[in-house]
């Protein structure tokens, strides 16, 4: 396995946000987290990203213990991500933002712009090069925030609502972005709101419920687990399945 | 970078400046004017590059100012010759109050600064060998040319400029390089920056050790031209603001800024001395205050910022036009 996360909570105040949630990741897929809001989806993943390190449980990444490691020392490993919220560096430009992510690997300016170069291209962001990324609107920032990830050159790559806010046409481009992504050799954790993208991206769904797993399989069978309908209340799973 | 040749001109003019003039008083504003700059560069590399706002680098101005005279008054070196130990000093310093002071964010580190610079100020006023608060003299009379003790302000024009050349230019070449890029990451936000590899605390303090060490050079070379250190003069908190609100002024985090700000706001500040006797005077206090409350009102980048809007104006209006 490349990541094992086993029995995580995370405890805030008296406020148990995740409660005990293992997750298994082989090498080369796609998982897709789903779960409503404030089912605990991000705060397990800044438990993986060493963002907020777990209160009790285990993560091992690449056969290495790294429940307590540090954000940097989890980029260092090869562990990527982005946020719910996007934190790009506002008084940078896009490139700039993409170069600070290559230097990880990269000690030399020249060999970090190359990097970032190279990533610009393959993300689709190569004309906003230039830009301001403080002027991007709420996709520009969410694509940026793959490409700096990228650009640390990652084994893993963690992405919370990455398509969020999205418009369809939006969505179906970043959606052929992170299959290029995978066919890159590169895992991908995704956690989404939208249905159709986990139906289309992941192999595998976990569905996050009151800061637990409720249900974990292939996405198909996932969406009709009785359990997890409840979950959602419903409501967001009948427009899927009758779409 | 396509403004060299402004650059150049700018060096220049620097450069001829007290040839330019046979009044004394213009030629000590220059020579007053390259030292509040190397003061304000230094800052800038931590306060400006990373974005943490330092308001108590008196302690390594005052460090310097003081490893000068120190070592003159108690070994009869020459001021000069202070200038390594107090560096080395300040650094030590760096490293001892910046390592818990960076777990604080954003007004919690910067008041946390300004309590470690007047403890620094209380104790020197209190400690003998620091001459108390009476202070520290330099060389009545120049014992060789390693004392510098000119009455020209002219020599200290030149030493001046050429530290601070040294400065800029390695702060360009640190801007350009991977150390560049990660400050300017720190500044965007620590947890982004962390999620990509950058080991921010440690960043930090590289910037602070730089920081802190061309701070403390400026602080000698002050204690070397003006031959005189107190609590007030080395260690008081008027030097950090000024540092602050001079790279403020002329731009934060970018590389002329402080230059800039110190060209505006010295001559202000000395030509007001002069009119009303006396310096840190109230006056002083009052430009000051205006300078904060017009820099956080209408422009927050500084000069750098509204002369980066007038010139993309005026290249519009160019294209317009055309
Ligand atoms: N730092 C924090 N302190 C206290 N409570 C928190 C903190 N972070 C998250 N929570 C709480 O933990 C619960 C889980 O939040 P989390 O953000 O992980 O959910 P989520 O599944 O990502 O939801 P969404 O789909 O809305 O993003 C929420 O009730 C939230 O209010
Ligand atoms: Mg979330």
């Amino acid at each position: 396995m490349l990541l094992e996360a086993r029995d995580l909570t995370k405890v805030f105040g008296g406020f148990r946000a995740v409660g005990g949630a293992s997750l298994d990741v082989a090498e080369g897929e796609i998982v897709g987290l789903i779960g409503p809001n404030g089912a605990g989806k991000s705060t397990f993943f800044n438990c993986l990203a060493g963002d907020n390190p777990p209160t009790t449980g285990t993560i091992r990444f690449r056969g290495q213990d790294v429940t307590k490691a540090t954000p940097e020392a989890h980029a260092r490993a090869g562990m990527a991500r982005t946020f719910q919220v996007p934190v790009t560096f506002e008084d940078m430009s896009v490139a700039e933002n993409v170069m600070v992510g290559a230097f990880l690997r990269h000690g030399h300016r020249a060999a970090a712009r190359r990097v970032a170069e190279e990533v610009l291209a393959f993300t689709g962001l190569d004309h906003l090069a230039d830009t301001r990324a403080g002027s991007l609107g709420t996709p520009g920032r969410k694509r940026l925030e793959i490409a700096r990830a990228l650009a640390t050159e990652p084994v893993m790559l963690l992405l919370d609502e990455a398509l969020a806010g999205l418009t369809p046409a939006e969505v179906r481009l970043a959606i052929e972005l992170v299959r290029r992504i995978q066919q890159r050799g590169i895992t991908i954790v995704i956690v989404e709101h939208i249905m159709e993208v986990i139906l289309s991206l992941a192999e595998r769904a976990v569905v996050f419920h009151q800061g637990r797993v409720i249900a974990e399989g292939a996405p198909r069978d996932v969406v009709d687990n009785p359990e997890v309908v409840a979950a959602y209340l419903g409501h967001h799973m009948k427009r899927v399945r009758r779409g | 970078m396509k403004q060299w040749p402004l650059v150049l001109l700018g060096f220049v003019v620097i450069a001829a400046w007290p040839l330019l003039t046979s009044d004394v008083f213009l030629q000590r504003l220059g020579a007053l004017v390259l030292l509040s700059a190397i003061s304000a560069s230094a800052w800038n590399l931590l306060g400006g590059y990373a974005g943490q706002v330092s308001v108590g680098h008196s302690v390594y101005f005052g460090a310097g100012a003081y490893a000068s005279l120190v070592c003159f008054t108690h070994f009869g070196w020459p001021p000069i010759a202070g200038a390594p130990v107090g560096m080395l000093v300040s650094m030590l310093i760096a490293a001892v109050v910046g390592t818990p002071t960076f777990r604080l964010r954003g007004h919690y580190f910067s008041m946390a600064t300004i309590a470690a610079a007047e403890l620094a100020r209380i104790l020197a006023a209190n400690v003998p060998l620091l001459g108390a608060a009476v202070g520290l003299m330099g060389p009545p009379v120049p014992r060789s040319a390693w004392d510098l003790s000119f009455i020209s302000p002219i020599p200290y024009h030149y030493l001046f400029l050429a530290v601070l050349t040294l400065l800029l230019a390695l702060t360009w070449q640190m801007q350009r390089s991977k150390m560049g890029f990660y400050l300017a990451a720190i500044r965007g936000g620590d947890r982004a920056a962390r999620s990509l590899g950058v080991p921010v605390l440690r960043y930090k303090l590289y910037a602070l050790l730089l920081s802190a060490a061309f701070t403390s050079l400026a602080g000698s070379l002050y204690a070397v031209m003006i031959g005189f250190v107190d609590p007030d003069s080395g260690l008081g908190i008027l030097i950090s603001v000024k540092m602050v609100i001079v790279a403020a002024l002329g731009g934060a985090g970018t590389l002329f800024g402080p230059l800039v700000g110190a060209i505006i706001l010295i001559p202000l500040e000395e030509t007001t001395n002069a009119m009303f006797g006396g310096s840190g005077t109230g006056v002083t206090f009052i430009i000051y205050g205006a300078i904060i409350v017009l820099i956080a009102r209408f422009r927050p980048g500084g000069v750098a910022d509204l002369w980066h809007s007038l010139i993309t104006r005026g290249r519009r209006g160019a294209a317009r036009g055309a």
